[in-house]
């Protein structure tokens, strides 16, 4: 089963998202900032999607993004921005970082799910 | 005369501060989140227990049309309420985020106007208060507000 790491400094929203992607045939790795997001990855987890928010305490999601494409393993792996903030500055930060895509909260499961497959199909 | 309004100022920003902090706590819905995930897990069960039931009663000699027409409604009328909850929970989790973003947002800048330590004369500009919002659509309010009181 592939692997999605979701990282969001909101408890609610990191079961939800847990949820709709469990539900979808994925396996599914939390943390609640980009910190702990890097340990799961240097611990050897191997997500084939990371889902980010932006805005999260210790390390944020732009610092997630641009230490995550140092580790030989993620380097090329898909990042998906999911964040409440919709405006080109930080989409062009993120996009510079290494983001692969970028959705604005609030999103449809449906549209979330279906961007997810595109990157990470199941069987 | 001057230095009292500004201190009295200070401490209704700090108990503003607290007061919206103590609101955020409120808007905590994990048990309705949990509630909604729960019946969610449920339907998914129900529905694969009337497939399993259906595929049973091919093999007996009374299988009934009219159960079955029943199973394959309530089946399809489950995988709807399914879906239906599971979009509810996931947009109401992304509006409480939100909610709680822009509460944050109000407690850090009440905080910060509330510092006693402030030189006599400084504020907290509304360029401040812009610096700590996360979303475009806390931007866009801010613009509409400023653009309503500004002098014409």
């Amino acid at each position: 089963m592939p692997t999605i790491l979701v990282l969001d400094d909101s408890a609610t929203m990191v079961m939800s998202l847990s949820h709709i992607l469990k539900g979808a045939g994925y396996d599914v790795e939390t943390g609640m900032n980009g910190r702990e997001g890097i340990t799961k990855l240097t611990d050897g987890i191997k997500p084939s999607v990371i889902l980010t928010d932006l805005n999260m305490p210790e390390l944020d999601g732009i610092g997630f993004i641009k230490e995550a494409r140092k580790i030989s393993s993620t380097r090329f792996t898909p990042i998906i921005v999911l964040t409440t903030e919709s405006g080109g500055r930080k989409r062009d930060e993120a996009r510079a970082a290494g983001a692969s895509g970028w959705l604005t909260k609030p999103a449809e499961p449906n549209q979330l799910l279906s961007v997810v497959k595109q990157l990470c199909p199941t069987r | 005369m001057g230095e009292t309004v500004e201190a009295n100022e200070r401490i209704v920003c700090a108990i503003l501060a607290e007061q919206v902090a103590a609101l955020r706590e409120r808007m905590d819905g994990t048990a309705a989140f949990d509630l909604l995930w729960r019946t969610s897990a449920l339907l998914s069960w129900l529905s694969g227990l009337l497939g399993d039931v259906s595929a049973h009663s091919t093999y007996s000699t009374h299988a009934n049309p009219v159960l079955e027409r029943e199973r394959a409604e309530a089946i399809t009328e489950i995988a709807e309420i399914k879906r239906a909850l599971d979009d509810l929970a996931f947009l109401q989790a992304q509006r409480q985020d939100f909610a709680k973003q822009i509460a944050d947002c109000v407690v850090t800048a009440l905080e910060r106007m509330a510092v006693a330590e402030m030189p006599p004369g400084t504020s907290f500009s509304s360029a401040d208060l812009a610096a700590l919002y996360v979303s475009a659509d806390q931007r866009k309010l801010h613009e509409d507000v400023l653009r309503r009181i500004s002098p014409a």
